[in-house]
């Protein structure tokens, strides 16, 4: 009898340690995936930021730039104006674009180029394109793990007694009208 | 396949707790039996002085490397920390590196050395340093580097900086104590007649004999496998295996011996800073294979 009482016991807790344990891999996974979700705003404001700047140094070397410096000047407005992470980062896309037009025409100006605040934005700018990239990829790392959880027994099953559903990857495939949005007139 | 490796590395982090959990009693147990040989062989009078002393001793001893561990390595190998306005670029990669593995940033230190080299050290992620060579920062590229910090942080993330530090900072300790224990010796002969206390003595000097060949052993056994795994986290990291493989090819062609380190921090290494014969690192070549098959 006493046996069996503590067999019982036993497994009562080991279901109530599975349901805990359960609990928390959502909790945590699922904060991993808004923590690295706001990573990737944090990166892109970041950038949005530095251009204003960038302008301005561009603007004192340059004088027949304009339609270079508009279109990145329209580029991080659609960047600041985007409604949601797929559209943050779609517009980022053609921030990185238009900006690479100016990085490319700043060959032309050899006093530009050797300008100190000209190349610490360059470097700024490349980097935060990097940590973009890399939020991204934790952002994608992160939905993966969770959903390996929740698609997996017996995660599954707790998936479904948590009432929690596997978590979509961002999507950035273009469309044409994206495209046609970043394109540099000259 | 990804949940299952997912699952091994949990269980790696999980192992490199428990490992250092027993290292750091072993050690504990192996001071204590030096403690109890030692008076034995040289004052029986004294012996329950000597015990509480070496347990007293050990224990704070352990304590302290714990939480110290990373300071003792980094000031054997003559680190300073690196200035975020002098070394733009090592911070932008580890940043971007924290960005992509989701772990805190570490603290980053510079060492004077031509070779191409790298260390992480730390008790655990939140309290980690990283540090490489002025060579590898000089003659590395940005990928190459990249490659390198990302591995190095594969060890910051498995746990294998607590384990390896604590092992690196133990031995070269014991290593110490039983150098002088050996030394003084030679000055000692003479003293001690009675066959009891010379049978104590030999046992002595063979413990203090073993003691350092005995972890230098469990050293090289547990840093090889390290180095694959790490390697593979750096791939996981920077999704860039051609990095850390021309990083590798350069260190293999480049590198010469480093005389100025010391043998009990070697393997906490990026690359063996000694020769490869004996080495607590797998070859170059082997790191290499294993990364083009990625």
């Amino acid at each position: 009898m006493v046996l069996i009482a503590w067999i019982g016991l036993g497994i009562v807790g080991l279901v109530a340690g599975a349901f805990l344990f359960y609990f928390n891999r959502f909790a945590v996974l699922g904060n991993r995936i808004d923590n690295s979700l706001s990573q990737i705003d944090v990166q892109l404001k970041r950038r949005a930021d530095l251009i204003p700047n960038l302008i301005e140094t561009v603007k004192g070397y340059t004088k027949h730039e304009n339609a270079a410096i508009k279109a990145v000047t329209e580029a991080r407005k659609a960047l600041v104006s985007a409604k949601g992470i797929e559209g943050k980062v779609k517009a980022d896309k053609g921030l990185e674009s238009a900006l690479k037009t100016i990085f490319a025409l700043a060959e032309n100006y050899p006093d530009l180029k050797a300008n100190t605040n000209f190349l610490e934005l360059q470097r700024e700018l490349a980097t935060t394109e990097d940590k973009v990239a890399y939020s991204r990829q934790y952002y994608n790392d992160s939905i993966l793990a969770y959903n390996d959880l929740c698609k997996t027994f017996p995660g599954t099953f707790f998936a479904g007694v948590y009432h929690k559903k596997a978590r979509e990857y961002l999507n950035l495939q273009m469309t044409e009208s994206d495209r046609k949005k970043v394109d540099v007139k000259f | 396949m990804n949940e299952v490796k997912r699952i091994d590395f949990r269980d790696q982090i999980a192992r490199n707790k428990r490992k250092s959990f027993f290292l750091m009693f072993a050690v504990f147990l192996v001071i204590v039996v030096l403690g109890y040989v030692i008076s034995k062989a040289y004052e029986p009078g004294l012996f329950f002085i000597i015990m509480i002393i070496s347990i007293i001793g050990s224990i704070s001893y352990l304590l302290i490397s714990y939480y110290n561990s990373d300071k003792i390595a980094l000031f054997s190998v003559g680190a300073k920390e690196a200035k975020r306005g002098e070394y733009k670029q090592f911070y932008d990669i580890v940043e971007g590196l924290t960005i992509a593995s989701g772990l805190p940033m570490p603290k980053l230190y510079i060492m004077p050395s031509r070779q191409i080299n790298a260390f992480a050290s730390g008790r655990d992620p939140k309290h980690s340093v990283i540090c490489v060579t002025e060579g590898a920062l000089e003659r590395l590229d940005k990928k190459e580097l990249e490659g390198v910090l990302a591995h190095e942080l594969g060890h910051v993330e498995s746990y294998d900086i607590r384990y390896m530090t604590l092992i690196a900072v133990m031995v070269g300790i014991i290593s110490i104590i039983s150098e002088i224990f050996l030394r003084s010796l030679w000055f000692k002969s003479g003293d001690n007649n009675d066959n009891k206390g010379s049978i104590f003595m030999i046992i002595g000097i063979i413990l203090a004999i073993l003691a350092p060949i005995f972890v230098f052993f469990i050293q090289m056994a547990i840093s090889r496998k390290r180095e694959f795994t790490a390697d593979a986290s750096a791939v996981k990291f920077t999704r860039y295996p051609d990095g850390l493989i021309s990083a590798l090819k350069k260190i293999g062609q480049e590198n010469q011996p480093e005389k100025k380190i010391n043998k009990a921090v070697a393997p906490l290494f990026f690359a063996n800073p000694f020769k490869e014969i004996g080495s607590t690192h797998p070859p170059i070549q082997k790191r290499v294979e294993a990364l083009e098959r990625m």
